[in-house]
């Protein structure tokens, strides 16, 4: 796919120069634009979900309070870490490229990928940790986890609560505080209970201030969340969108990993340098979105 | 006329490489741009034949000729197709990638292997698409709506091909935008300042703008739709703790703006065509320019319009209601600076000419018909009835695929260096025209009489409103057909003028834009300089030669590059 | 300006006096339709004479400015701003009013007074379940009395529909998981009719009701007869009371051996008393007490062939509402493949 190159062989254009472009800095410029665009998307491609959490989390705050109790706060903390530290020797590797620095540039993406490995080594630990305790996404979170004994949560003098049972308990409990209290809704009827279903469930249905009080924060959770009488309703409803918020951001990294590797291969092939270090500063920037994304995802799932 | 007319070598960019992959993989923007083209309409005439399909089972009341299931397949086909195989890229990715480097005097677009593979991707999202029809089909409608798209019993299997395929398509449409924002800021040549670009081109980078900003949210929900489809997490269901009403929300937060990704474009070629064929100088650029920003601003706002019976608070559907007036007002100075532009014009009653006056009169109803359901009171009885059908088709087919079938027309000498012969042009335009409003000028009352969207069939309601329905059903039926007509008469005068057609001239219309000064059709490399520029507007340096029979440079008057050492 | 509005409506070529219907707008039948069409018909008026204009000066320019020769030049005036200016700002004001209109109109719709009469509808997939005070249940018809606000309260037990009744101009969402509610005041004794307007799948189509308007007297023993009919049938004949609840199956089973969404009641009826092979591999003895949970708990035997769609009817139907269910596939054998009872047993 080169032949605009052999048509138009201008003989003062660099190897990497389109045929397009007038010069060197028109190119640079407008490949950092372009860049700066794409990232952009990623924003507000990783911006919806952000609404999503929002919205539910001004909705369900209990199942945020419940949920970041399941999570490690120590693991997310050392992912912080690793990939601050990885945007660092990012950074530096862009600048040995504009020094010309060729193995200082080397080491320092090559640390970067390690990083980046480390990052997903201990994404694979959380992970694993959340399958083998059942505490999963939507329907299969009501599920037991498949293995008991290796469950640290699991007890096997507990019975199970599922969604009907949790569901009967909370509304005993609201009624019992509803009484005495006169009816709030006080409706000329002159029937019989309507034939319509209370929607115990879904967003207008259910009053989750007396959950919330009951909720205590900071109490690390040694309850398997299936057994747990105090479990919010729709607790998966928290691990929905921590899984699809981390799913998404671990597959950029992963596909920032392949990035890095690229510009690994070529740096070792002596392709960049001070006249053109294009590619190592756009996989740069690439590389600071994912670890700002996460750096919004750290405290939002594990610490508030 | 001669320095920039002509290649050395005398090629153009259709014969200077020769074979399928020197096509297929080029990254010629103008031969990017034609591939566009001829699938865009491959993809109409296929969206037209459903389209057909919908009218013919709406004859009669009982609706006979489909079951309800195939019915509501087609309907969702129909609507699929228009919106995201069509409309969305007509414009921008067929006429734009053509005409936007030229126009600018640039080579190429800012990232030439890019804007190949969005059209690999278009045309992959295009294949996966058709993969939704082979594993179960599809009928959720176009919009997806959940919990209907999410529950596996009541939708049919297509439906995680289809979300495929739309976010695909989503990317595709995105690394366009991209391409076309930086061009624009990168590759402007000396002294095409930001209000010395034509207007089309500012068109284009408000749309770019839209479908960089919003198509990643579509991305996003498209994503969660299929994660909830396949693993049924319950973020749009209910009965886990979801909520169905979250995914409108998304869903027009994207598709709102998409609207204009739609109209906006459509409104840069009018700008172009009703100046270039009244040979006058555009009314109010600035105002026209502004406008274009405008409408992609407040696009953004104002999609809780589409959810005024969703149940969302009363409080917000005044909001979203005021805001969305606020948009009506840069589409009313549009259609007013148009008409400014054509008194004391010359205007040529040519093809492009009568697409673009069919525009303003087809988009004045679709827009003042927005009026009634910007109007909280008046859209409870309208939503979901034929009144937005008949709306949506003025502003999307009416304004925006005949703008883009004017664009085309306008171009058409450009891209394929042959004149089309000019009586049928305007026979079929005209057909089109009365077609169009035969087709869905009677849908306004059958939605305002009550007639909802969507129905396989309407015998199942009492007699008088059947008989009301069916009166206009049948003059709308009627209408299809003319279209259908008008539209394969301009098919086919088009074929024909590829083969048969006289040469054009560079200038046939009298154009001042850049796109006018290079050949036609144009060499491989655009232009052998960057030409300077001067204000595209002004055609009084322009005469018609009879011998070129076209247009152009006076000789008494110098050329812009001149004009400084004169 | 209500009578400027009254009065642009009552021009002959648009509008019939109510309550027939108009050219643009169906027959007002409640309160808030009058209020409604004035701002329709406001907004057609204001939208007609700017579409006359654009229409007029293009058409104007089009013959006046026509090219006839190619060297003409044109003038060079390139904008004029407080011209610009004043096509920016009219239309300005008049959204502005429109705005206004609709917001004042769209608080009417959705204040209900407080002595409304009170119906609860449950939409699920292809009709309508109404239920009044006293435990009247009505699913081809919606009874309401004229001059006495009626607030529905509705819920849907499967996917989004919406309740549209044009004579009245009033339309809500259904939307399952949370309740939502519509308010209207019949102002016109009569039939109309009553659309979902949101898409909901197959029979989206066929899924309307009738909405029957009576004076109050009327409307009061149309209720009765509601909540009596069924008792007035005796005891043996049960299955005709039958024959007039299966209106609510007829969407997915037929009465001739075809294959609907659900299986046909004619192979429920002959396979009385035998096996049916369920979808999980299981069988079931066809009997009263396995149609009844049928319609009760209609996931828990899925006949084979056939997926879990059919909703619950849980609290829709009164025991001796099931019971007459039961009898009618029993003794499917007295009626024809048309669902009419055969001469001998009228």
């Amino acid at each position: 796919m080169s032949h605009s190159h052999e048509q138009h062989g201008h003989g003062d254009h660099p190897e990497h120069l389109g045929h397009h472009w007038d010069n060197v800095q028109q190119q640079f410029e407008a490949s950092k634009l372009g860049m700066w665009l794409f990232l952009a998307t990623e924003v507000l491609l990783f911006g919806g979900l952000f609404v999503a959490y929002a919205v539910w989390r001004g909705n369900n705050p209990e199942l945020y309070a419940y949920g970041s109790e399941y999570l490690d706060v120590t693991m997310g903390a050392i992912n912080t870490t690793i990939l601050i530290l990885s945007s660092l020797t990012m950074a530096m590797a862009v600048t040995y490229a504009q020094l010309n620095r060729q193995t200082a540039l080397l080491v320092c993406l090559i640390l970067t990928f390690l990083g980046a490995c480390g990052f997903m080594i201990v994404k694979y630990f959380e992970y694993a940790d959340k399958i083998q305790e059942g505490i999963l996404p939507g329907a299969a979170f009501y599920e037991p986890p498949a293995n008991l004994e290796a469950s640290k949560y699991w007890n096997p003098d507990l019975p199970i609560i599922d969604r009907e049972t949790l569901l009967a308990l909370r509304i005993q409990e609201a009624e019992r505080e509803r009484e005495g209290r006169p009816a709030q809704i006080d409706r000329p009827r002159f029937g019989e209970v309507s034939s319509v279903a209370p929607a115990a469930v879904g967003p207008a249905g259910f009053d989750p201030d007396a959950v919330r009080a009951r909720h205590v924060r900071g109490e690390k959770s040694n309850v398997h969340p299936l057994q747990d009488p105090n479990r919010p309703i729709n607790a998966h409803m928290f691990f929905n969108i921590y899984f699809m918020m981390t799913g998404l951001h671990g597959i950029h990294v992963l596909v920032g990993m392949i990035v890095i590797g690229w510009l690994i291969y070529r740096a070792a092939l002596g392709h960049f340098g001070s006249d053109y270090f294009t590619p190592v500063d756009l996989g740069g920037l690439y590389w600071h979105i994912v670890d700002l994304i996460w750096i919004f995802l750290f405290p939002l799932f594990y610490l508030i | 006329m001669s320095t920039l007319s002509t290649h050395p070598s005398g090629t153009n960019y259709l014969n200077h490489t020769r074979g399928i992959m020197s096509w297929i993989f080029t990254l010629d923007h103008k031969r990017i741009g034609m591939m566009y083209l001829f699938s865009v309409l491959l993809s109409f005439f296929a969206g037209g034949m459903l389209a057909v399909l919908i009218r013919l089972q709406l004859w009669t009341p009982e609706a006979s000729l489909f079951t309800q299931d195939q019915y509501n397949q087609i309907f969702t086909l129909h609507g699929a197709i228009m919106v995201f195989l069509v409309i969305i890229p007509s414009i921008p990715a067929a006429l734009g990638n053509f005409v936007l480097p030229i126009m600018l005097g640039a080579k190429d677009v800012a990232f030439p292997r890019l804007n190949l593979f969005s059209y690999h991707l278009w045309v992959f999202g295009a294949l996966v698409f058709l993969l939704a029809l082979f594993t179960g089909g599809l009928d959720t409608g176009w919009t997806f709506y959940t919990p209907y798209s999410t529950d596996t019993d009541s939708a049919m299997g297509g439906v995680i091909p289809a979300l495929t395929a739309v976010f695909i398509l989503g990317f595709s449409s995105i690394f366009t935008g991209m391409n076309f924002i930086v061009t624009i800021h990168r590759l402007r040549p000396p002294g095409m300042t930001w209000f010395r670009m034509p207007l089309f081109l500012w068109a284009i980078y408000a749309t770019a703008i839209i479908q960089v900003l919003a198509t990643p949210v579509l991305g996003i929900t498209l994503m969660l739709l299929a994660v909830e489809r396949a693993f049924g997490i319950g973020i749009f269901d209910p009965a886990l703790g979801g909520d169905p009403v979250l995914y409108q929300h998304f869903f027009w937060f994207y598709s709102h703006p998409a609207v204009y990704i739609m109209i906006l474009p459509a409104m840069g070629i009018i700008s172009e065509l009703i100046s270039v064929h009244s040979h006058k100088h555009i009314f109010g650029y600035k105002f026209i320019a502004f406008s274009s920003i405008a409408i992609a601003i407040f696009g953004f706002l104002v999609w809780g319009h589409h959810m005024f019976t969703s149940g969302q608070s009363a409080l917000m559907n005044v909001i979203f209601s005021a805001i969305t007036f606020s948009v009506s007002i840069p589409s009313a100075i549009k259609v007013f600076n148009w008409l400014a532009t054509m008194y004391k014009g010359s205007i040529s009653l040519n093809t492009p000419m009568l697409y673009a006056l069919s525009f303003i009169f087809i988009f004045s109803i679709g827009g003042l018909t927005g009026l009634h359901l910007g109007t909280l009171a008046t859209d409870i009885h309208l939503h979901d009835t034929y009144f937005v059908v008949a709306h949506f088709h003025y502003v999307m087919m009416g304004s925006a695929l005949l703008a883009m079938i004017g664009g085309m027309h306008h171009w058409w000498p450009k891209m394929t260096g042959k004149m089309y012969n000019e009586f049928w042009g305007r026979i079929g335009c005209g057909l089109v025209f009365l077609g169009f409003n035969l087709t869905f000028f009677p849908q306004f009352m059958l939605g305002s009489q009550g007639m909802p969207r969507r129905y396989a069939q309407y015998d199942d309601y009492l007699p008088e409103t059947v008989q009301l329905f069916e009166f206009y059903h049948q003059l709308s039926t009627i209408g299809s057909l003319v279209m259908a007509v008008g539209f394969f008469l301009t098919a086919g005068y088009l074929l024909h003028s590829i083969f048969f057609g006289k040469r054009a001239p560079a200038n046939p219309w009298g154009g001042r834009s850049l796109e006018w000064q290079c050949a036609s059709p144009p060499p491989h490399d655009n232009f052998a300089e960057t030409p300077t520029v001067g204000d595209c507007y002004d055609f009084s340096v322009l005469e018609w030669n009879e011998q070129e029979q076209g247009y152009t440079w006076r000789e008494d008057v110098p050329r812009p590059g001149e004009e400084r050492t004169a | 300006m209500t009578m400027l509005m009254n009065l642009l409506y009552q021009t002959p070529f648009l509008a019939t006096a109510a309550p027939r219907r108009g050219f643009w707008m169906p027959e007002q039948a409640s309160t808030v339709s009058g209020e409604i069409d004035s701002i329709f018909m406001a907004i057609t008026w204001i939208s007609i004479f700017f579409f006359v204009l654009i229409v007029i000066l293009m058409g104007y320019f089009m013959v006046k400015y026509r090219r006839v020769e190619n060297h003409k030049t044109t003038s060079s005036v390139t904008h004029n701003t407080p011209l610009e200016l004043t096509w920016t700002i009219i239309p300005l004001i008049i959204v502005i009013v429109i705005f206004y209109m609709g917001m004042t109109g769209y608080i009417s719709l959705r204040s209900v007074p407080v002595d409304a009469y009170e119906i609860d509808v449950t939409a699920q997939k292809w009709g309508w379940t109404f239920e009044h005070p006293g435990g009247a249940i009505e699913t081809e018809t919606l009874t309401i009395p004229k001059g006495r606000p009626v607030r529905l309260t509705m819920a849907s037990q499967d996917v989004i529909h919406s309740l549209f009744i044009p004579a009245f101009r009033v339309k809500q969402d259904v939307v399952p998981g949370r309740y939502t509610y519509l308010w209207f005041e019949a102002s016109e004794t009569g039939r109309y009719d009553l659309f979902c307007t949101e898409y909901c799948g197959t029979g989206h189509a066929t899924m309307g009701a009738v909405v029957e308007v009576y004076e109050e007297d009327e409307f009061k023993q149309k209720i009765d007869e509601l909540l009596r009919w069924i008792e007035d049938i005796e005891d043996d004949r049960l299955f005709v009371a039958g024959k007039r609840l299966y209106n609510r199956c007829v969407q997915c089973h037929s009465l001739d051996g075809s294959p609907g969404i659900g299986p046909s009641f004619r192979e429920t009826h002959e396979l009385w008393g035998e096996q049916r092979r369920l979808a999980d591999g299981r069988t079931v003895t066809v009997d009263e007490n396995y149609v009844k949970e049928s319609i009760i708990y209609p996931a828990q035997d899925i006949t084979e062939g056939y997926g879990n769609l059919m909703p619950s009817f849980r609290g829709q139907l009164r025991e001796r509402e099931l019971r007459a269910l039961v009898q009618f596939i029993r003794h499917l054998d007295r009626f024809d493949d048309e669902g009419n009872l055969l001469e001998e047993w009228q």
